[in-house]
């Protein structure tokens, strides 16, 4: 009993709290909170009091509400962005340059030769259906190898069920490929040029790839073939092919300083052979660009030689040309644009830097660490690009799928490219890839682009160079410097001249900021809570101090309640039972509360009327439950 | 009785007796900070100092909150990029020339040998010299009398003084003069000035003046005339047949590596351009997309511009003019087209941006172009230059009584020709005149739609076919458009043209409301509290007892005061009650006036007062501050008994 006693009493020594009882409690804390609204209820006749009450409450459930919207709001992470124009002192982009043409003719055509000799029969053929007036004697010589690995056809389709299928070469024999052939078929009655397809070992597999133009028909059968027949030449073999710095590349000046083919990194592309990149920032510091104008820009001649083009290659002359960052690869066929031979070509330059924050604010990655592709582009020591990325997840499927790497991309270790000896069908595959609808999803999928995004938007303008009358002099002193001979080796067909500089505002830059903040939910909570009730942090710990004490409370509520079962237990001969510990400090001290009830009023006429007592002081009325308490428990 | 209704009487709250009582009780009760500091300070000078700085505080949360008010409707933009499949847009292929000239050789002979005459007689220039050959019909056509109507002069000086072209008679004129260019330059001082005079038709001397400074831009806009007139007389289908077909237009086409033909096209009439032909227009319910950015991946198009079937007078330029643009977008190939060489491959790279503006209250764009007072003539969605296009035309067909032939028909309109109205061309010019000058009202109707695709475009230009190349390439082409033509191409009658994704990031600009209703509360909020720490409690506390309570205590007094003056009145005269006391006991004791809390109150002191009483006036205080300093706590127990409890 002496522990019970104890236990209690340190019970109540712990609590030390307003009050016994939760209304005692509660009117405490209505009377001494910070917040505004509990203390008007306390303070107001009955009538404003139940306003108050409803307003607190729902002053109360406004701030939580909003509360709720604006963490909601800080977890959406949105960003703000905020853009600047204006000049300052900028590294000069990367300029790669390339011939359109990859190889130099003259130096290819040993490689080339079966091909174009074949080429050459075909179109014979094609142009004129009559077998019989043309000629048979030149064909003798043909390689009809290449041709039968990937044969160039005709379909006739006047019969739409029964398409007759004409090999251009065999045209004796005239097919009649009822439903095996048919891939994809064209339901345009005329007669189209139709045109390779990829057998896969067998000729039973077969699929026609339709093209409704002769030109597009030749031009692809050509690529495919040439493709083939130069992926197994060594690179180095295939530098020397290509077009050489000091051939291209006729004059330079950067600002006022002049430079020339030295300064320009070489770097094999398949599409355009070499290409030689102007300030690539790989071995030395990126150039500055402190001026506007072209005066301060750099100035280039170029010869891109166009007699030696591979006639069936390209039919588009002139060079490639594509600002990009420094360390990064140039992907031509996307961004890359042209300049038209015979004519001076100026590119004014903006900058337009997009700079992203990243996880979780946007889905970017920095240098592409996180992305799970294999970037083959990496042996080039550039950085990571979203097109590297498609590239290489391209490449990395079609040595999944076929075997051997596609000649336009770099290969990883151990793998080579796709030929027509070692891979018979690589072009079969190659091309259901590259038509696969859900491969390239994939590849989008998994590949995220760059956080810090720079792009380079031109202003393009052209005009006629060299004139008529400068014509001859620049064309002689271009030669003799080149060659040393004061034959002119150059003509309009090949010429380019080229200005790159910075515009007047060359840089716009959009970064973004994160729009809501720590410090902004912060506040913003703070706003809410003051504007409704007036509250702080302050205020919200009291209301916890609160709760713990009606913690207490409650836990001395069941222990005096479980008390009182014992007694009743113990005393059941005792017909009245005591009464309990609340109803006793209720008696005592809830009065403030019971006045507007109908029975209390003529309880109220019983005491004494004391006109000059103050407000009852809860702390000293604790004190009287206690003395009730105690003797209570102390009877027990 | 008395005691008991007293006793009932709701006597908490604020019932102070005097408006400066009240203040106190305000100030030393209240939530916010700074009031109860002046009731609190001692020396007046602290006091003072004190209701400088609550004043000020006040001061400045009211300018803060009305900032944050003006500030409420701003927007923030975000910029996001995002990589992913893109749809590709509409593109849009013309021919610069509209009709095969030797289709419509028979509706233009006239209109042609009628501007050849012109050329000769002013300028000496023969027909033999030009290239152009054809025989032009000697038909004697209706058309002759309109031309003679409306020809071109050649005015000497400025002496209004116009040689005519038919009768090269001399002959003076009338009318105020419209000189096209002559903001650009002074033409004063050229001799020969060129140029048209419109009348209207009813009333002759009202007469408008054209003038050219050169002979080119005259002979062009001439010529334009009438060939409208010409045109809108002709059906579409004759029109439609005359234009280029899409077998004509296109050569090869190619898209993202696979082979695309005509029927991947969709016609488009256009007024002023003949044919057109649409890629993806998505008539069909799908629109391609992209997947892989770059050249080869895009569409690839050769085009045969037949250069020796162009009109000559109505085109100087050839090519081919394109245009990227939505699918739901309306092509104003004529306002803002591309224009391709040819013999030359133009490659153009796309980069695609979507924006979107906030519409009201934080611009003023229009979403739908629902809420724009104008009809849209088009078929397509909402945008400025249709809304701009329409609301010409209404007002075209509203005061001339037919439609211009550029643009879409209204309902119930029809083009305007000259046999049906003869003052079309004068009333036209006019219009178009005001147009310009933004009288007509459309600019400011018109709004710019809240969201829009935006593709730029980079435009290059390489040498096509090369020179080894030439030679096959032009012999396959010839052979694939061999079955119809056979003639070999000429390499200037050919445009080939790219259209690709540069890459396939969509960059999407947005504009976002800056602050929500919630931002802006916790703003209000920030400032109330750190200034005043003050709530919407205080500000409901300010309204109970600034307006309710002391607008009661103030009709208390007045009642009071005319109470009094009723009973010394009384006490003076005995029973010579004046009526002028009723009506003024009237203002004051209507009971609508009298707040909802106070008639007990009020009732209660219009009984009758017990007699002990010595103050009548004041009633029973029952705040805690109050109630110690009171001398008449006594008077009342009962009520001060139930406020304590």
């Amino acid at each position: 009993m002496n522990l019970k006693k104890y236990f209690v009493r340190a019970l109540h020594r712990l609590q030390k709290g307003p009050g016994y009882t939760y209304k005692e409690l509660l009117v405490w804390y209505c009377d001494n909170t910070n917040t505004h609204g509990p203390k008007r209820i306390i303070k107001e006749g009955p009538k404003k009091k139940l306003i108050w009450f409803f307003l607190t409450l729902l002053f109360a459930s406004l701030v939580f509400w909003q509360w709720g919207i604006l963490i909601n709001t800080y977890l959406s992470y949105n960003v703000t962005s905020s853009l600047s124009i204006g000049f300052k002192t900028m590294k000069f982009p990367a300029v790669t340059v390339c011939n359109a043409n990859p190889f130099k003719y003259s130096e290819v055509k040993d490689l080339l030769k079966d091909l174009d000799r074949l080429i050459e029969a075909a179109l014979e053929r094609i142009l004129q259906p009559m077998p019989g007036n043309s000629s048979e004697n030149p064909s003798l010589s043909l390689n009809l190898k290449l041709w039968n690995q990937i044969p160039l056809v005709l379909i006739d389709e006047h019969d739409k069920d029964n398409p007759i299928i004409l090999d251009i070469f065999e045209s004796n024999q005239t097919v009649g490929g009822k439903q095996t052939p048919v891939g994809n078929e064209t339901p345009g009655s005329a007669l189209p040029a139709l045109c390779p397809q990829c057998s896969q070992e067998g000729s039973d597999n077969c699929t026609y790839r339709n093209f409704t133009s002769a030109a597009q028909a030749v031009t692809e059968w050509y690529i495919l073939q040439s493709t083939s027949i130069l992926s197994k030449v060594p690179l180095q073999e295939r530098i020397r092919m290509g077009y050489q710095a000091e051939d291209m590349i006729l004059a330079c000046l950067y600002g006022a300083e002049p430079c020339n083919y030295k300064n320009f990194t070489q770097i094999y592309h398949p599409d355009h052979g070499n290409c030689y990149i102007f300030n690539w920032g790989m071995d030395e510091e990126a150039l500055n660009s402190s001026n506007p104008g072209a005066e301060f820009g750099l100035k280039l001649i170029l010869d891109i030689s166009q007699q030696d083009y591979i006639p069936y290659l390209s039919s588009a002359a002139g060079a490639r040309l594509m600002l990009h960052q420094q360390k990064s690869f140039p992907f031509l066929k996307d961004q890359g644009i042209y300049a038209m031979a015979g004519t001076e070509t100026s590119i004014g330059v903006l900058v337009d830097e997009l700079e992203r924050m990243g996880y979780p604010y946007s889905d970017c990655t920095n240098n592409g660490s996180d992305v799970p592709v294999r970037n083959l582009y990496s042996q080039y020591n550039t950085s990571y690009s979203i097109q590297a990325c498609l590239r290489s997840c391209f490449q990395n499927h079609m040595i999944e799928l076929c075997g051997c790497g596609h000649y336009m991309f770099p290969l990883p270790e151990g793998v080579n490219y796709c030929n027509n000896e070692d891979n018979p069908g690589w072009a079969y595959c190659y091309s259901s890839l590259r038509s696969s609808i859900r491969h390239r999803q994939i590849c989008i999928d998994s590949c995220k682009e760059t956080c810090n995004d720079t792009q380079y938007k031109m202003t393009i303008s052209m005009a006629d160079w060299p004139s008529e009358a400068s014509e001859d002099w620049i064309f002689h002193i271009l030669s003799y410097e080149r060659d040393m001979s004061t034959n002119v080796t150059l003509d309009r067909n090949g010429i380019i001249k080229l200005n790159i500089y910075f515009q007047e505002y060359n840089c716009r830059t959009i970064s973004e900021s994160a729009a809501t903040t720590i410090v902004w939910l912060l506040s913003s909570l703070g706003g809410q809570f003051g504007f409704w009730m007036g509250g702080s942090v302050l205020c919200l710990i009291e209301f916890g101090e609160i709760i713990i004490d009606s913690l207490w409370i409650t836990v001395i509520h069941i222990i005096s309640w479980c008390k009182g079962l014992k007694q009743k237990r113990a005393r059941t001969r005792y017909p009245d039972a005591p009464p309990t510990v609340s109803e006793l400090v209720e008696a005592h001290t809830n009065m403030g509360f019971q006045h507007e009830d109908a029975g209390a009023v003529p309880r109220d006429e019983t005491l004494p009327p004391e006109p000059g007592t103050p407000p009852p002081n809860y702390d000293s009325l604790r004190v009287q439950p206690l003395n009730v308490l105690g003797p209570d428990s102390d009877a027990e | 009785i008395t005691a008991r209704i007293k006793r009932t009487l709701p006597v908490r709250g604020p019932q102070a007796p005097t408006l400066s009582e009240l203040m106190r009780w305000y100030c030393l009760n209240t939530n916010t900070h700074g009031c109860r500091r002046i009731v609190v300070s001692r020396g007046r000078l602290r006091r003072f100092i004190w209701i400088l700085l609550t004043l000020s505080a006040v001061g400045l949360i009211l300018w803060q909150c009305a900032e944050l008010l003006l500030n409420y409707y701003s927007a923030s933009v975000s910029v996001t990029v995002q990589f992913q499949k893109l749809p590709f847009p509409a593109v849009t292929i013309c021919n610069i020339n509209p009709y095969k000239y030797s289709s419509m050789k028979d509706y233009l002979s006239e209109l042609d040998k009628e501007t050849k005459k012109a050329l000769e007689t002013f300028y000496g220039f023969s027909e033999g010299k030009s290239k152009v050959r054809r025989s032009v019909d000697e038909r004697n056509s209706t058309g002759s009398e309109f031309f003679k109507q409306i020809p071109l002069l050649k005015f000497e000086d400025f002496s209004r003084t116009v040689i005519d072209l038919h009768s090269g008679q001399k002959r003076k004129i009338e009318g105020s003069v419209f000189h096209k260019d002559s903001s650009i330059v002074n033409s004063g001082d050229s001799n020969d000035i060129i140029g048209f005079q419109l009348c209207d038709a009813n009333n002759s001397s009202d007469c408008a003046l054209y003038t050219f400074s050169s002979g080119v831009n005259a002979i062009q806009e001439w010529y334009k005339l009438h060939y409208m007139n010409i045109m809108a007389q002709i059906p579409l289908e004759t029109k439609e047949k005359a234009s280029y077909s899409a077998d004509d237009l296109i050569l090869t086409c190619f898209f993202d590596g696979l082979s695309c033909d005509k029927r991947h096209f969709t016609r488009f009439h256009h007024p002023l351009h003949g044919n057109c032909y649409t890629f993806n227009s998505g008539e069909n319910g799908t629109i391609l997309s992209t997947s892989t950015g770059g050249s080869e991946y895009g569409l690839q198009v050769v085009l045969y511009i037949d250069e020796a079937d162009y009109n000559p007078f109505l085109v100087t330029s050839t090519g081919a003019k394109i245009i990227v643009h939505d699918q739901n977008e309306y092509p104003f190939i004529e306002d803002i087209g591309t224009e391709i060489e040819t013999a030359a491959a133009t490659s153009i790279g796309m980069h695609f941006t979507r924006s979107r503006k906030l519409s009201k209250p934080y611009s003023d764009c229009t979403e739908t172009g629902a809420d724009i007072p104008v009809e849209n003539l088009y078929n397509k969605s909402y945008s400025l230059q249709i809304c701009l296009h329409s609301c010409f035309q209404k007002a075209m067909v509203d005061s001339c009584g037919c439609a211009q032939y550029a643009q879409p028909l209204p309902p119930g309109a029809e083009y305007c020709n000259y046999k049906k109205n003869p003052n079309w061309m004068y009333c036209y010019y006019r219009l178009h005149e005001k147009f310009v000058k933004e009288q007509l009202g459309c600019q400011q109707i018109c709004k710019d739609a809240c969201s829009f695709k935006e593709w730029a475009l980079t435009t290059s230009i390489a040498q096509w076919p090369s020179t080894v190349s030439e030679d096959w390439m032009l012999r396959v082409l010839s052979w694939d458009k061999g079955q119809k033509l056979n003639k070999k191409l000429n390499k200037t009658d050919l445009a080939n043209l790219m259209v690709f994704y540069k890459d396939l990031n969509e960059r999407f600009i947005s504009e976002n409301p800056a602050n929500t209703l919630v931002i802006l509360l916790s703003n209000f909020g920030g400032q109330l509290g750190l200034w005043m720490s003050c709530s919407v409690v205080c500000v409901i506390e300010i309204v109970e007892v600034f307006l309710i309570d002391s607008l009661s205590i103030v009709m208390r007094r007045q009642w009071q005061k005319a109470k009094k003056w009723w009973n010394d009145r009384k006490r003076e005269r005995l029973g010579k009650a004046p009526q002028a006391g009723d009506l003024e006991r009237q203002g004051h004791d209507n009971p609508v006036c009298i707040d909802e809390d106070l008639p007990t109150f009020n009732t209660a002191l219009r009984l009758p007062l017990p007699q002990d009483s010595p103050l009548p006036r004041t009633p029973p205080p029952n705040y805690s501050t109050l109630r110690l300093e009171t001398a008449f706590t006594e008077q009342l127990p009962d009520t001060l008994e139930a406020g304590q409890h």
